[in-house]
């Protein structure tokens, strides 16, 4: 098949339009989802200290920051398209190639978090924030490169 | 033509001098009554089950057993840990507690080869010879399992086995760890768990271009071994602002991340914490002690 100039051309521009908006949209994910997890950090810093009794229980704070931190895991579970990884990025490749094993990471913590909301007392806090951390490290142990 | 073969004939036979595996004998063995806690504790510190452990399903996986056999990658190439358990035919059952001391503190095997240093041996030198029996004693007090060892994945194996004797020589001219005068017996008793059984600086201390930890540098971090990424410096952990008090490492020695100390788990030190969150607390009190006083 002869293909003339012009379409050539364009096909040449459209396979690079699609290229750099792929990379763009890895880009875009890589950053929102960097954002989505500080935030998560963030909001469970003072939980983390509450349970250290470095500050006094309050049960307000506890389900506003479950609350943040139960939205920010849902959007950054959809901040993972395929070829995102490398570069500053953190993200391990398993994360792609065992998809099933990362998706439910990812809902087991929204689940410890949406769990978290609910509690009422000092007593189930503690235990509460343990199965959310819990559920934290058992990504990051798994789908998570060292600090680069 | 002829002298080209009596200078490699000559080089030859000094490599096999100089590389020959030189074990302790029997006879260095103290007669001792061991202590099973003791052993399971040094089993702890030294995270043997990081390693050790089997691959998902395989044999004692459910049930903890260091059973070995899950691949060990690392730059140089891939190895697989030997089963731990006291089966006779694939295990430690057969080894006589010499062959034990040989191996941990030597890194010669019963069969008088050389392991490779990917085996931490250059740090279990500095365990006491009564530790190294208590270790044994508990290892040998395990179910045993069924798992034969598999031949790591490195280029030319048996001359690079050979040559790891090369390599000691140059490696153990350092001194093992050993005490400080003047320190307290805590900061003493973390500075061992750290440097011998735990073995913390075959990641945490940069090597050199020969794989030898560098002194200088010591517990300073470097490149991952996995290849990707840093480990960190655990040196001025207080003035970097890492952890607040010898209380605050004690939390995140024992808890980790599920009490938000996130940085424990990356890198494979997941499974290090759960191991070093075992320990009795006087022994975690004593690393944290030891750590933080490292400047």
């Amino acid at each position: 098949m002869r293909l003339s100039k012009p379409v050539v051309a364009s096909l040449v521009v459209a396979g690079l339009v699609l290229g750099a908006s792929l990379a763009v949209v890895a880009a875009d994910a890589f950053q929102d989802r960097h954002m989505a997890m500080e935030t998560v950090n963030d909001a469970a810093k003072p939980l983390f200290d509450m349970a250290k009794k470095a500050v006094p229980f309050d049960a307000a704070v506890v389900k506003a920051n479950a609350t943040t931190i139960a939205d920010n895991l849902k959007s950054a579970a959809t901040l993972f398209p395929a070829g995102s990884g490398g570069g500053d990025s953190r993200a391990k490749p398993e994360i792609w190639t065992d998809a099933a094993g990362f998706e439910k990471g990812m809902k087991d913590a929204h689940a410890a978090a949406v769990a978290l909301q609910a509690v009422k007392d000092e007593a189930a806090f503690g235990p509460a924030l343990s199965a959310l951390g819990g559920s934290c490290k058992s990504c990051h142990d798994k789908y998570r490169l060292p600090k680069k | 033509m002829a002298a080209i073969a009596f200078v490699l004939a000559i080089a030859a036979v000094l490599f096999f001098w100089l590389t020959r595996p030189d074990p302790l004998p029997a006879t260095a063995i103290p007669v001792r009554e061991v202590d099973l806690r003791n052993g399971e504790t040094l089993f702890r510190a030294g995270s043997c089950l990081a390693c050790h452990r089997p691959p998902e399903g395989g044999p004692g996986a459910e049930r903890g057993l260091p059973s070995g056999g899950r691949p060990f990658p690392t730059p140089v190439g891939t190895f697989y840990p030997q089963n731990l358990t006291p089966d006779a035919e694939t295990g430690l059952g057969r080894w006589s507690e010499v062959e034990f001391v040989n191996a941990m503190k030597l890194g010669i095997s019963p069969s008088g080869t050389h392991y490779f240093p990917a085996f931490p041996y250059a740090s279990y030198r500095a365990m006491t010879m009564a530790d190294l029996l208590d270790l044994r004693a508990y290892l040998m007090s395990l179910p045993a399992m069924k798992s034969a060892s598999r031949e790591a994945d490195v280029p030319l194996v048996p001359l690079a086995r050979r040559a790891v004797g090369l390599w000691k020589r140059i490696a153990f001219r350092r001194p093992p760890w050993s005490p400080e005068p003047g320190r307290t017996p805590s900061w003493t008793r973390g500075a061992y768990l750290v440097n011998a059984p735990g073995h913390c600086g075959e990641c945490h201390t940069p090597k050199d271009r020969l794989m030898i930890e560098d002194p200088g540098r010591h517990l300073a971090g470097g490149p991952h071994p996995g290849g990707e990424g840093k480990v960190p410096s655990l040196r001025g952990l207080l003035a970097r602002k890492k952890y607040a008090d010898v209380a605050d490492l004690v939390l995140a020695l024992q808890n980790g991340e599920t009490l938000g100390y996130e940085d424990l788990s990356s890198g494979g030190m997941a499974a290090i914490q759960e191991n070093l969150a075992t320990l009795p607390e006087a022994d975690v009190r004593a690393i944290a002690e030891y750590l933080l006083s490292l400047e």
